[in-house]
């Protein structure tokens, strides 16, 4: 949405197709809790959030993109506070900021712990004014149209009527997210199953970094809800079994910072806690405990509310008196379609892409919490402009031979309808895949469970073939697109199995066993992995690097 | 379940698959909380009688003192007082109803006005309500004026 | 080991194309007690019967695509316990909605009717970037906060007596998140917004039932909003009998 705006703003002419498989609120944007990073304070500066983001990267972000993001954060932020983002405040009026992990000052900005939803509102709401968006809810995209190395639009299946249609267009931005689903344990929603970052695979494009998948250290365990960083921002303690607060007693790299160290230390931290014996037993597996107590009612009742009331619904459980039970839990993917800083895709021109679907890269091998929402504002602004400026010279293309692919991909979806007679199921490939990605590229790995996982994923592409699907009405057939989804969660996984087993290190998110250490000298780039028929095939891309070298990552 | 306004809902340009008809809440009218609601609506149907009843005792008035006389001695019918009991239970009924709704119905702010706490607002309806019928009573019953 | 419980969802199916009219299908399902209904109708979908239609997806009572009638009340499945419910359980479309398929409504009049009233903004000068964010106090925030929580999940229309026979009534969301906007202090269009909610869509169609309260999820209390927007709306026409347009608050 923000690279629409952006686009129909630039340009008083051109019109934007939004394309979504859901009403727009319903994107999973609506679920983020915590903040969004921008330089806001007098004793923060662009410098310090820009090497809190590199070396929460690992070193592994490219320096100008983080250079370009941190200069215009606070811009966008505050643009969206124009727009009626309703911000929590200062005494004296201006915009409150609070910690967050990994970021050495307060510059998180945040609207009570319902951020997500308030910022995915307001932009949605603001669009509303531009006639020039035109919406198409409820198609979902299954098909980019290139030609010749040309991007001309894409082919959507309108869920409702179950008809595909051609939509033209001379650029396109995918922000379709990321693909948490591949996982079985996660915060992500229903829809985050990598349909972008698949089109782009399909058509050329390398996924880039896909080996980083960061788990969030407090996911509620069964459910793998999120409960925000800002529990741990307003002072929350991470405690194991016995009351104890590991991450201050015992050494986990995280230093001073202790609960506001970076993500995946967090993570790992609490998988050796339990894996040493000292996390608690449940019917959902082994947790450990967030307790909010010493906090008080008044504090969480005014900054954390949407975390009580989740507590309560889904774990039965007051934080304002009891400690919440959590686990590590997929959330999001630092990797993505290969983007240069524009937005631009590699190997398909006018195609572009922003947000979690893309790695520009921003978030390297691990991102910073409350940096992926300003990203969304800051790189979709971007990439709308870099979009409109590739329209204006573009041509339009043939619509007939256009019109073809739109049948093509009719007859396609027609014959996966209702398929019969195949021995598989979508919930059994679904679970089978889900198993296989958690064995292999959970928070610790290793070489023979990566490997075992690449061989079950391509394994499971073939089984798809013989996939045996219910439902063969047209009118918004629920099933055909899961199996699209699955389709497409089947590549991403295969992107992130294969990604992750090439890379012979520890760095940011991606933790190994049998490689402990990170090696600047070997891998010091950024993972490509390009679709081919036979299997995918890997390659390499430099790191940007600026005014900071890598060093030691300890805080 | 029963079927609601046809266009219930309806997108000024319906969508191109057929659609089943909207259906009502499935406990309205008489059902949960809906009881409540649909008695406060019927309760207009009382007001519309008093308002003959009024329109009566004018008239009984206006035809001088033995019409009036007749009139008071048709307050004492059985059925009269019964509807006057009817009739006092349904304007209490409403009264509290309208008045648990009135403090969150006032904008929080007109121009640099803020409304006064619920509960004052509260109190000041009761009281007042509760004054003008203790007024409205004694002047009825000759105590006053 | 968790003990299962077994109840009969009774479920709503119609699929334009083979029915002439909705009809139900039961389905025995065995029940985590932590289950959600939406947990259970998963279930169905992958286990019993992979034609079922549903709309969801945060599983966290924040993105409001759930909303169904669950033993006739109107419910976000994705927050509604299953040990709370009795042994049968009827799972129905949102009432007052035009249904497409099975559990699926037709939701394009509720987003015309939420941009009618011009959610967004409204200042005379756009502020530039460069000057900031604009001042709000917690305060000033606090006056229209509530009101901006609504996931749209549509609860509120299901329950709406006057949705139900008005087609034109607004609708509790939408009033809402209109007069959220008016009363925001950054807004300057209240004005416009009181002229909307004295049009077609008359605010006045209200009449107190205060369903749309009792069954947010949010505690948005649209009600409220409604109400209050009433009294806006009549006092911004008051004025302006007596000042001219351009002298208002």
């Amino acid at each position: 949405m923000r690279a629409a705006i952006a686009a129909v703003e630039a340009d008083p002419d051109i019109s934007v197709a939004l394309v979504s498989k859901v009403y727009p609120m319903r994107s999973h944007t609506v679920s983020a809790e915590g903040g969004a990073a921008g330089v806001a304070r007098e004793d923060d500066s662009l410098e310090m959030h820009g090497f809190d983001t590199v070396k929460g990267s690992d070193f592994l972000g490219d320096q100008d993109v983080i250079q370009y993001f941190v200069e215009h954060a606070p811009k966008e932020l505050t643009r969206l506070e124009h727009w009626g983002c309703p911000w929590s405040r200062n005494e004296d009026g201006s915009v409150a900021t609070r910690a967050f992990g990994g970021m050495s000052t307060k510059r998180t900005w945040y609207a009570a712990d319902k951020v997500g939803f308030h910022m995915l509102h307001s932009l949605f709401q603001h669009s509303l004014r531009f006639d020039r968006i035109v919406r198409y809810d409820e198609q979902f995209v299954t098909k980019l149209i290139v030609d010749g190395g040309q991007v001309r639009g894409v082919t959507a299946l309108d869920i409702r009527e179950g008809v595909v249609r051609c939509i033209l267009g001379r650029a396109v931005v995918l922000c379709t997210g990321g693909a948490g689903k591949i996982f079985p344990f996660t915060t992500n929603g229903n829809i985050k199953t990598g349909d972008g970052m698949a089109l782009a695979y399909r058509s050329g494009v390398p996924l880039k970094d896909m080996e980083f998948v960061q788990y969030h250290p407090t996911g509620l365990p069964g459910t793998g809800i999120l409960i925000t960083e800002a529990t741990r921002g307003e002072g929350g303690h991470v405690k194991n079994k016995d009351g104890e607060r590991f991450l201050v007693t015992r050494d986990y790299g995280v230093g001073k910072k202790a609960e506001l160290g970076p993500r995946d230390m967090i993570s790992r931290a609490i998988v050796q806690e339990i894996e040493a014996g000292r996390g608690i037993d449940s019917q959902y597996g082994q947790y450990a405990l967030l307790d909010l107590t010493h906090l008080g009612e008044e504090k969480i009742d005014s900054r954390l509310p949407m975390v009580r009331e989740l507590c309560k619904i889904y774990a039965g459980v007051d934080p304002v008196y009891e400690p919440i039970p959590i686990r590590p839990v997929v959330h999001y993917m630092m990797g993505g379609v290969d983007v240069d800083i524009d937005g631009k895709a590699n190997g398909v021109s006018g195609l572009f892409a922003a947000g979690e679907t893309a790695c520009v890269s921003l978030n390297g091998a691990n991102r910073l919490g409350s940096n992926s929402l300003t990203e969304c504002l800051v790189f979709g602004a971007r990439s709308g402009l870099s979009a409109v400026n590739f329209a204006k010279g573009a041509s339009a293309g043939d619509d007939a031979a256009l019109a073809k692919v739109g049948e093509a991909e009719q007859g396609r979806i027609d014959a996966l309808r209702g398929k019969q007679g195949g021995g598989e199921t979508l919930a059994g490939i679904r679970g089978d895949m889900q198993k296989a990605m958690e064995s292999g590229c959970g928070v610790y790995r290793e070489e023979a469970t990566m490997q075992q996982t690449v061989r079950d994923i391509a394994e499971l592409e073939g089984r798809y073939a013989n996939l045996s699907l219910e439902d063969s009405s047209k009118v918004f057939n629920t099933e055909i697109v899961a199996a699209l989804e699955l389709e497409n969660m089947l590549d991403c996984a295969r992107a992130v199995s294969n990604s992750a087993a090439s890379r012979n290190e520890s760095r940011g998110a991606h933790t190994r066993r049998d490689a402990t250490a990170r090696d600047d000298v070997n891998f010091l780039y950024h993972t490509l992995c390009h679709f081919d028929p036979a299997g995918p095939r890997l390659d390499k891309k430099d790191v940007t690097l600026g005014r900071w070298e890598p060093e030691e990552r300890k805080y | 379940m029963a079927d609601a306004h046809p266009h219930a809902m309806a997108p000024t340009r319906p969508g191109k698959t057929r659609t089943a008809p909207p259906q009502r809440p499935p406990q309205f009218p008489m059902g949960g909380r809906y009881l409540a609601y649909t008695a406060f609506g019927w309760t207009g149907l009382i007001y519309l009688l008093l308002g003959f009843l009024v329109i009566e005792a004018v008239w009984a008035l206006g035809d001088g003192a033995a019409a009036w006389q007749e009139q008071l001695l048709r307050y004492e019918h059985p059925v009269y007082i019964a509807f006057h009991v009817l009739a006092l239970a349904s304007v209490v009924f409403v009264g509290v109803r309208f008045f648990r709704l009135f403090p969150k119905a006032q904008p929080p702010r007109i121009g640099p006005a803020k409304p006064p706490p619920q509960s004052l607002i509260h109190g000041t309806l009761y009281a007042v309500w509760v004054g003008a019928t203790v007024v409205f009573g004694a002047i009825l019953a000759g105590g006053l004026f | 080991m968790a003990e299962t419980l077994v109840k009969k969802f009774v479920v709503t199916r119609f699929d334009p194309d083979k029915d002439e009219a909705p009809r139900t299908e039961s389905y025995e399902v065995p029940c985590h007690p932590d289950w959600k209904v939406l947990d259970a109708l998963n279930h169905i979908k992958d286990e019993i019967d992979g034609s079922l239609a549903h709309r969801w997806s945060c599983r966290m009572s924040v993105c409001g695509s759930c909303g169904m009638n669950v033993n006739g009340q109107p419910t976000l499945t994705c927050k509604k316990a299953v040990s709370d419910l009795p042994d049968t359980v009827e799972v129905t479309p949102l009432a007052n909605f035009p249904v497409v398929r099975d559990l699926v409504v037709e939701l394009d009049g509720f987003m015309e009717k939420l941009k009618s009233v011009k959610p967004w903004i409204i200042r005379a000068k756009e502020k530039a970037v460069e000057e900031g964010p604009m001042r709000q106090s917690q305060a000033e925030l606090e006056e229209f906060k509530q009101f901006s929580m609504c996931i749209n999940c549509m609860l509120c229309y299901a329950a709406c007596p006057v949705v139900a026979n008005e087609p034109e009534f607004l609708g509790p969301a939408a009033i809402a998140l209109g007069h959220r906007y008016s009363v925001d202090s950054r807004d300057e269009g209240a004005a416009e917004r009181n002229e909307i909610f004295r049009g077609e869509g008359t605010v006045f169609a209200c009449s107190y039932a205060n369903e749309c309260s009792e069954v947010c999820p949010k505690h948005v209390d649209p009600a409220a909003a409604v109400n209050q927007a009433k009294f806006n709306a009549v006092i911004d026409w008051a004025a302006g009998l007596v000042l001219p347009r351009g002298g208002k608050e």
